[in-house]
């Protein structure tokens, strides 16, 4: 993460979001918004003063995923990059009533700015990767069974990662959130969304198995003594050291495997009743636990179909970005110069997220290490006698490619001005969109033209 | 008239075992057009590809089909053998008879090997109309921009900025880091996330 922020060719906008993009491969022109943060990252040294002077102190932490707090002008965690807070609008009191200041007051530099506006800054790139991630289903909509989120002691692997972790709210220390105490008996439930047409996904959001069984390593390393059960539907384990890695949990660390499903999760008293099956033992089973961690399927971030279209290129029935071809072009989408790194394109755990990142740098350094870039000529063209100007091609091009132009001609003595499409070159993919949406038949996709494919057609009905 | 190389590719058994591709050729010789029609067991070869410029040099073609697999996995190397012998690369027009026919009619040989005809008549019927196309040049700006500052977004920009170039990391948070931050340790080696 320092590596990033201290790079000398990495400029860094956090905060921020694209808001725009026209332009094409090579030549994108991208509108950036700037969130206002509220203070003024040339002044501030990140001492953290304002942090522990702010009075609004209970503010729940989005970074601890709801199981800590935090207060109005903060640092997302310790080692946040960069290293400066921001102010959240919504929960700071100056900001909504105009009742505080004290950031202001106490900042040794001047920093504090509550005039700070939302800017948008737009700029020139060759090459734009696509690395927006993912998000994790919202269990407790689709899993009323699970307690719907209602039970204080049923988390999310997400939440129990902020549990154990040296940073998180109860420094590392595996705590229930209900009463603090440290469970001694956790079940973990794998599968909550993923490969479930009905409730949930249909795919397998690849990493859970994993990580499933680091978590219940981690239990029984930090629990003395403490039982860990984990349900699932099947162990996925392929990678180098993976399926190690699971049969040290089950075989060294003890964690008790229980092929089937999870039917119902309630609170019973101080426990949680965990009612499941035991498919390879053909009986139901119950267990009593302190604590039950849902290892939930891996979603598109929210906005993310809505930036695709911004940007333009194509995602999946899922809402995950798609790939240019699943084999030969894993990290290229079908608009030029649109790579794709990481999740957005689809689960995956963090080597293949790296691989996959480092592969969509090598595309872009490939593009880079040219000075100019051949255009593909099967793209659509107009016949500007015959075009009427209607301009129908114009909304069905997912590429933005075409746009009136005026043209001017000599006719029986006048100069006549009239409207025809125009088609951007570099903005065209040859998808033929426009030709099929043309009644005048006077778009064509060059090398795919009316004439060529009803050649084609004659000879197939011969 | 244009004239036209057909060039039946037998894809080992993959479309071999179920096509009947001398038939196939038989049936292509009776086209207008066609000058000439061979087989190859892979076309894609090296061997493959020396025999299509060999055969497109020798009767001064002007267009080619190449009945095999899906253009997505091959088009590109056959646009390539044509130009390198001196065709242009948008004169090469692919009938699919692998994955839109040996594939897919697997337990209808006779049938397919009808469908694999169709499809080379077809392919026939376009290049005969096909114009040369060319390529236009744009220029480069060579910076780019990230979407997203976790790991993926990280890892991207690093690579791209260690090898010279300006890049911008764009991130919805207030940091970077995404959901790796979050992470405690990671398997298999059970390092830390940030």
């Amino acid at each position: 993460m320092t590596a990033a922020a201290q790079h000398p060719n990495i400029t860094l906008y956090t905060c921020s979001e694209v808001e725009s993009v026209g332009g094409y491969i090579g030549n994108f022109e991208v509108a950036i918004k700037k969130r206002a943060k509220y203070v003024d990252y040339t002044k501030c040294t990140g001492c953290g003063l304002c942090e522990t002077k702010c009075p609004t102190k209970k503010v729940t932490s989005e970074f601890d995923e709801g199981m800590g707090q935090r207060t109005a002008i903060y640092k997302a965690f310790t080692n946040a990059v960069p290293s400066k807070p921001v102010i959240d609008k919504n929960s700071c009191k100056k900001l909504i009533d105009g009742k505080c200041g004290v950031c202001a007051k106490v900042c040794p530099t001047g920093a504090i700015n509550y005039e700070d506006q939302d800017e948008v800054i737009t700029e020139k790139f060759g090459a734009i990767v696509m690395a927006t991630g993912f998000d994790l289903i919202d269990w407790g909509k689709y899993y009323g069974e699970y307690g719907g989120g209602a039970i204080p002691d049923v988390v999310s692997g997400i939440q129990f990662e902020r549990l154990v972790n040296a940073s998180g709210p109860t420094g590392g220390k595996i705590k229930r959130p209900s009463d603090g105490e440290i469970p001694n008996t956790v079940v973990f439930v794998k599968c909550v969304g993923s490969r479930d047409v009905q409730k949930g996904k249909s795919y397998c959001s690849r990493a859970c198995c994993m990580y499933t069984a680091k978590h219940a390593h981690q239990v029984l390393e930090k629990v003395k003594g403490s039982d860990v059960y984990v349900f699932y539907m099947d162990v996925r384990t392929p990678g180098k050291m993976y399926d190690e890695f699971y049969m040290r949990t089950r075989e060294e660390d003890g964690a008790k495997y229980i092929r089937g499903q999870v039917s119902k999760i309630f609170q019973d008293g101080n426990k949680i009743v965990v009612r499941g099956e035991d498919t390879l033992v053909g009986q139901s089973v119950e267990v009593v636990a302190d604590m039950v961690v849902l290892e939930t399927a891996m979603v598109p971030r929210l906005d993310a179909t809505q930036l695709a279209q911004t940007i333009g290129f194509s995602y999946d029935k899922d809402g995950w970005f798609s790939e240019a071809h699943p084999k030969l072009r894993p990290v290229e989408t079908n608009t030029g110069g649109v790579f794709l790194a990481g999740c957005c394109q689809g689960p995956k755990d963090v080597p293949d997220t790296v691989a996959q990142a480092s592969a969509a740098a090598v595309k872009v350094l490939g593009m880079f290490a040219k000075d100019q870039l051949a255009a593909n000529p099967q793209i659509a063209s107009v016949n500007e006698a015959t075009c009427v100007g209607c301009l129908l091609c114009k909304p069905i091009c997912p590429y933005k490619a075409i746009e009136g132009k005026e043209i001017s001609e000599r006719a029986h003595g006048e100069t006549l001005t009239r409207t025809v499409a125009n088609v951007n070159s570099a903005l065209c993919q040859g998808c033929g969109a426009c030709t099929a949406e043309c009644r005048s038949g006077s778009i064509n996709l060059k090398g795919f033209t009316n004439q060529q494919l009803l050649a084609e057609v004659d000879a197939a009905c011969l | 008239m244009k004239k036209i190389g057909v060039f039946l590719c037998w894809c080992g058994s993959n479309i071999g075992g179920v096509v009947d591709i001398p038939k196939v050729a038989e049936a292509t010789r009776t086209l207008p057009g066609v000058a000439v029609v061979e087989e190859n067991k892979y076309t894609c070869s090296e061997p493959g590809q020396v025999a299509m410029i060999q055969a497109i040099k020798e009767h001064n073609l002007d267009a080619v089909v190449v009945a095999s697999c899906s253009p997505r996995m091959h088009l590109p190397t056959f646009q390539k053998a044509a130009q390198q012998a001196g065709v242009n690369p948008y004169m090469v027009e692919m009938a699919n008879i692998r994955e839109h026919c040996s594939w897919v009619h697997a337990s209808e040989p006779e049938r397919a090997t009808q469908k694999a005809m169709e499809l080379v008549r077809k392919a026939v019927a376009k290049v005969a109309k096909l114009e040369p196309l060319f390529e236009s040049y744009i220029p480069v700006t060579k910076r780019a921009l990230v979407v997203g500052g976790g790991i993926a977004g990280i890892q991207a920009a690093l690579d791209i900025a260690d090898a010279g170039h300006q890049v911008v990391l764009v991130e919805k948070e207030s940091t970077i880091g995404g959901r790796m931050a979050q992470l405690d340790k990671t398997f298999p080696t059970l390092d830390c996330g940030t």
